[in-house]
């Protein structure tokens, strides 16, 4: 069912949520959002410099093209189309066989060829949905187009100039239409939040920032319950979740203080959104609108998508946070909360790896879900919350805590001394293996002053080579004379019935060597 | 040789790189060609294609050791941190870049008067003359590459670069004497070149004669990554395997040449319609066959022309706003500093000359909402139509279109007057009336349908001011164009 609108148990729904929303009874809020995400290549999209992060010297990733200067042609970046591909594809978009470039026209400082090159006449992908939570009905995509990013301009104040940073001129952008479908400020955050963790499980946003990397354009219209829709009006530039929710209520506020007065309207205009104040205002009235002079670019020409190119990228799509969450619940057995928490963990390990990642790594060698995830989320998260960090702070690789988790399990050390060890490891890089780490810290169990039962049965073994031979050929008798060997060698300061075990699982180890 | 001044020079391939700029020093303050002089290079090594072969370049070509102003006050002093792919590919060859030449600010303009560096005078003297050369009648060399046409007249250079939107190359090649080639869109890169409208913009190449310009010609004839318009190595292929099935024997009486009677308008003067009539009744005579066509599109082509070109024009100057780069003029003291538009203002009106304003304003109306439909996209379906045209006549398929209806009777080339007259005394030219555009009727259509058009000099009476003739051919078949560009020198002589 595309429209839900349509059908009338949904259209019944909205009714209700309409007039049960006691912020504003008798109202329906209409919004769409635009959503401009970096895209996270390597390289801008229509030149070779390199895209930046956050933090970084200004006007160190420019080309001649990035700065606009004459005889400089654009070149299409084929990366950020495969990843504009990816998106299409996770949002069950249509892709376009033939899409096409054009110039919007402005003056502005941070833009400086006076024309930003965007996808207005034939955007890569047309249609599309979204299901986000607490809501049957999908959001629907109106269109995918790639775009430029322009430069940053700030301006001093103190010396009353306006600086210009190149850097992030000409990376590549995703945008992102929705039709009219959202119907309050918390699914406009639902839709955003969705779309923000897509978007990271398909690799297309920078991993660490939100900031900066995802930016909103919502419009909003009110409109007495059972009448047709309002004038819109649209918010600019909105770059955090709660900074939206908090300018839609604004805006339906003083909207619903407008339509107050008997037959007046709202006029259509493009509003910005004060941080300070948490209140929107007025940027330019219909009237005012630029004409952005959209003309085809007659460099880039037709981007062509053949078929194939499709079918290859949706063999390789990474795994979507709604098939991710059903296999945690299903597979690992994990509670929907638990399933979530991990899905809402931050990205940001440089090797590429994700939260998730690393919880997949850490039980595909054989251990419990529960187990990891309590040591993972309780245990590792919460000492690094405890500090201020996040999980992109985890400086542990999955071997390490995985090791720390089986000295656990098999009671080589107890539950106590594995999170002193885990403070330690956190607290200090080292080095030593974790099993080393406990032993110098002397937590393990079986370590009673400076033997290692290990080398002492290794050692044995050595001694005994015969007898060794003898073992593994059936005469399971043998052992005991190695045994001896080792209590003798130890003066009796290990656990019998430990050097057993272990003596048989080197042995056999060996013997399959 | 009808250009006097290079009577007396050696031949140019014993010519060293020296003489060249000799004859720069000598000619150039009464031609104007020149608006930068490189320093001198050390000669590149004899096994090189363009060994001790001075060329120039227009001032729209990015140089690294020069500037590269576009005749605009808005890049006066501007010096581009790249060559150009061109100017690298020269001198990858060994060619001696001796210096940036002088035309219309950034191409607009077809008289070479609207530049910042003053206009270029047509060296032209004829032979009979008895006025001293630097005296001699003062007639525009053509434009918008005028620089170029004149430097090759005057002797200052092997050949020189161009540019070529709507006839920049062919017409002053046809004013100063001198074989001008526009070759097919996408053939020579565009990588380094300033652009006025990208969707036209060709290098073009000019020089003395027509072997002259293929040797340079076949340097830059070359795919180039950084050109996103640049023609795939495939095209090219495809097209040169057309050409040779069309015509395998690259014999004149194999060859088909078409007469469109929509070029020979009534504006004609005699003194350019009986010197082409001359070379066409030649080229008959030697065994090609003459078959009269019609383009019926060919009078839209202009308008067609003018909306496409200023709306491209108009987007590809917004860059010029005196912030990144190029000419900024401050703000007088006290002007309010809250509105940016005020700034932009000021130095794109000082920046730019009127000829460049006329067609940003043109441009920029034909791009707002509710004229784009009526005016930029009427002119791309005319321009489809012009495309049409050509591929209903010539024999060769069109390679770059999907449908490929070539006719087996069609023609090889097509042969135009280059311009309606010879060229206009400096004291007299109409900037402002329609003559100026009346020209373009003639060089327009091939640019708009991308295909490769060669002026070649006609034989005059030695009193008469030069003519050039027109060769026209389908996409990719520059090397017939410029064959047929031979046949028309064997005539002259």
């Amino acid at each position: 069912m595309l429209f839900p609108s349509c059908r009338p148990t949904s259209l019944a729904r909205q009714f209700r949520r309409a007039f049960h929303d006691q912020r504003w009874p008798g109202w329906q809020v209409i919004i769409g959002i635009e959503t401009h995400a970096q895209i996270k290549s390597r390289q801008k999209l229509f030149s070779d410099s390199l895209t930046s992060s956050l933090g970084e010297a200004p006007n160190i990733h420019v080309s001649p093209f990035d700065a606009a200067f004459p005889g400089t042609l654009p070149k299409l970046n084929q990366d950020c189309v495969d990843l504009a591909l990816r998106t299409a594809i996770a949002l069950n978009s249509d892709i376009q066989t033939r899409s096409s470039f054009d110039r919007k026209h402005y003056f502005y400082s941070d833009l400086p060829s006076g024309y930003q090159i965007t996808q207005h006449y034939a955007p890569i992908a047309l249609g599309g949905r979204l299901h986000i939570p607490s809501r049957e009905s999908p959001i629907r995509i109106k269109q995918i187009q790639l775009e430029q990013d322009t430069a940053k301009s700030t301006f001093d104040p103190r010396t009353r100039t306006s600086n210009i940073d190149l850097n992030r001129a000409g990376t590549g952008l995703l945008e992102i239409v929705t039709e009219p479908d959202l119907r309050s400020p918390e699914e406009a955050g639902a839709y955003v939040r969705t779309l923000q963790a897509v978007l990271r499980a398909i690799v297309i946003l920078p991993l660490t920032q939100i900031q900066g990397s995802l930016r909103c354009d919502v419009n909003v219209s009110i409109n007495p319950v059972g009448q047709p829709p309002g004038t819109r009006c649209e918010i600019k530039n909105l770059n955090s979740i709660k900074f939206m929710q908090t300018a839609i209520i604004f805006e339906i506020n003083r909207q619903r203080d407008l339509l107050s007065v008997e037959d007046a309207v709202v006029p259509q205009e493009t509003r910005g959104f004060n941080q300070d104040t948490l209140e929107t205002f007025k940027m330019r009235s219909k009237e005012e609108a630029p004409d952005y002079r959209y003309m085809p670019d007659p460099n880039l020409g037709v981007l062509f998508i053949a078929p194939e190119r499709i079918n290859s990228i949706t063999q390789t799509m990474p795994e979507l946070p709604w098939v991710t969450r059903i296999r945690l619940v299903q597979e690992y057995q994990l509670s929907e909360q638990d399933a979530d928490i991990l899905l809402n963990l931050d990205n940001g390990r440089e090797d590429g790896g994700s939260a998730l990642a690393y919880f997949d790594h850490l039980c595909e060698q054989g251990r419990k879900p529960r187990v990891v995830f309590n040591w993972m989320v309780h245990e590792l998260l919460g000492r690094l919350h405890a500090a201020r960090l996040t999980f992109a702070d985890n400086p542990l690789s999955t071997s390490q805590l995985g090791e720390l988790i089986d000295l656990v399990q098999s009671g080589a050390i107890t539950g106590t001394s594995g999170k002193l060890l885990l403070r330690e490891m956190l607290a200090e890089s080292s080095p030593q293996t974790p099993t080393e780490r406990a032993r110098s810290l002397s937590l393990l169990i079986a370590s009673t002053g400076e033997l290692d039962i290990g080398e002492l049965c290794a050692a044995a073994i050595a001694a005994l080579p015969s007898e060794a031979e003898a073992f593994r050929n059936g005469h399971k008798n043998v052992l005991n004379k190695i045994l001896g060997w080792v209590m003798k060698e130890s003066r009796g300061r290990t656990d019998s019935k430990q050097v057993r075990e272990r003596l048989i699982s080197l042995l056999e180890k060996n013997g399959r060597e | 040789m009808r250009v006097n001044v290079t009577r007396n020079l050696p031949r140019r391939w014993t010519r060293q790189i020296s003489s060249w700029r000799h004859a720069i020093r000598e000619k150039d303050s009464s031609v104007n060609a020149f608006v930068s002089i490189s320093q001198p290079q050390k000669s590149s090594p004899e096994h090189f294609p363009l060994h001790n072969v001075a060329i120039a370049v227009k001032d729209m070509i990015c140089t690294s050791d020069m500037p590269t102003t576009s005749s605009s006050a808005m890049l006066r002093d501007f010096t581009s941190p790249f060559d150009a792919t061109v100017v690298s590919l020269l001198r990858e060859a060994g060619a001696d870049i001796v210096g940036k030449l002088n035309c219309d600010e950034f191409g607009m303009g077809s008289l070479n008067i609207h530049s910042v560096h003053g206009p270029v005078v047509n060296p032209f003297q004829s032979a009979s003359s008895s006025v001293p050369w630097a005296e001699r009648e003062k007639r525009s060399a053509g434009g918008s590459s005028g620089g170029s046409a004149a430097s090759v007249a005057a002797g200052m250079c092997f050949a020189a670069l161009s540019t070529d939107t709507g006839g920049s190359t062919r017409l002053p090649a046809s004013y100063c004497g001198v074989v001008g080639l526009k070759p097919s869109y996408g053939l020579i890169s565009r990588w380094g070149v300033i652009s006025f409208a990208d969707s036209l913009d060709c290098v073009g190449v000019m020089a003395e004669d027509v072997s002259a310009t293929k040797r340079v010609f076949d340097i830059l004839n070359t795919y180039d990554a950084k050109d996103p318009t640049s023609a795939s190595p495939d095209a090219r292929q495809l097209a040169l395997k057309a050409a040779a099935e069309a015509w395998p024997s690259s014999a004149l009486n194999d060859l088909r040449i078409g007469i469109p009677q929509e070029y020979f308008p009534l504006e004609l003067s005699d003194e350019v319609l009986t010197p082409v009539r001359a070379a066409i009744e030649g080229l008959k005579a030697r065994g090609a066959t003459i078959v009269p066509v019609s383009l019926p599109s060919t009078p839209y082509a202009l308008s067609a022309y003018y909306v496409i070109s200023s709306a491209e024009a108009s987007s590809n100057m917004a860059r010029y706003d005196g912030v990144q780069y190029g000419l900024h003029v401050p703000l007088p003291p006290g002007t309010g500093l809250t509105n940016t538009a005020t700034m932009y203002a000021r130095t794109r009106s000082v920046g730019f000359g009127p000829e460049v304003q006329k067609r940003i304003l043109l441009g920029t109306y034909a791009l707002t909402a509710d004229a784009f439909d009526n005016y930029f996209l009427q002119a791309q379906r005319i321009r489809r139509l012009i495309r049409e045209d050509f591929n209903r006549v010539f024999r060769v398929p069109d390679v770059m279109s999907s449908s490929k209806t070539a006719s087996s009777d069609g023609v090889d080339v097509l042969i135009h007057p280059s311009a309606i007259r010879t060229a206009p005394p400096l004291d007299a030219v109409d900037t402002d009336g329609l003559e100026t555009y009346v020209q373009d009727v003639l060089t327009v259509p091939a640019s708009l349908a991308g295909l490769p058009a060669l002026s070649v000099p006609l034989k005059t009476n030695a009193h008469e001011w030069p003519v050039g003739v027109s060769v026209v051919g389908q996409w990719g078949c520059d090397d017939t164009v410029l064959q047929v560009g031979h046949f028309l020198e064997s005539i002259n002589k």
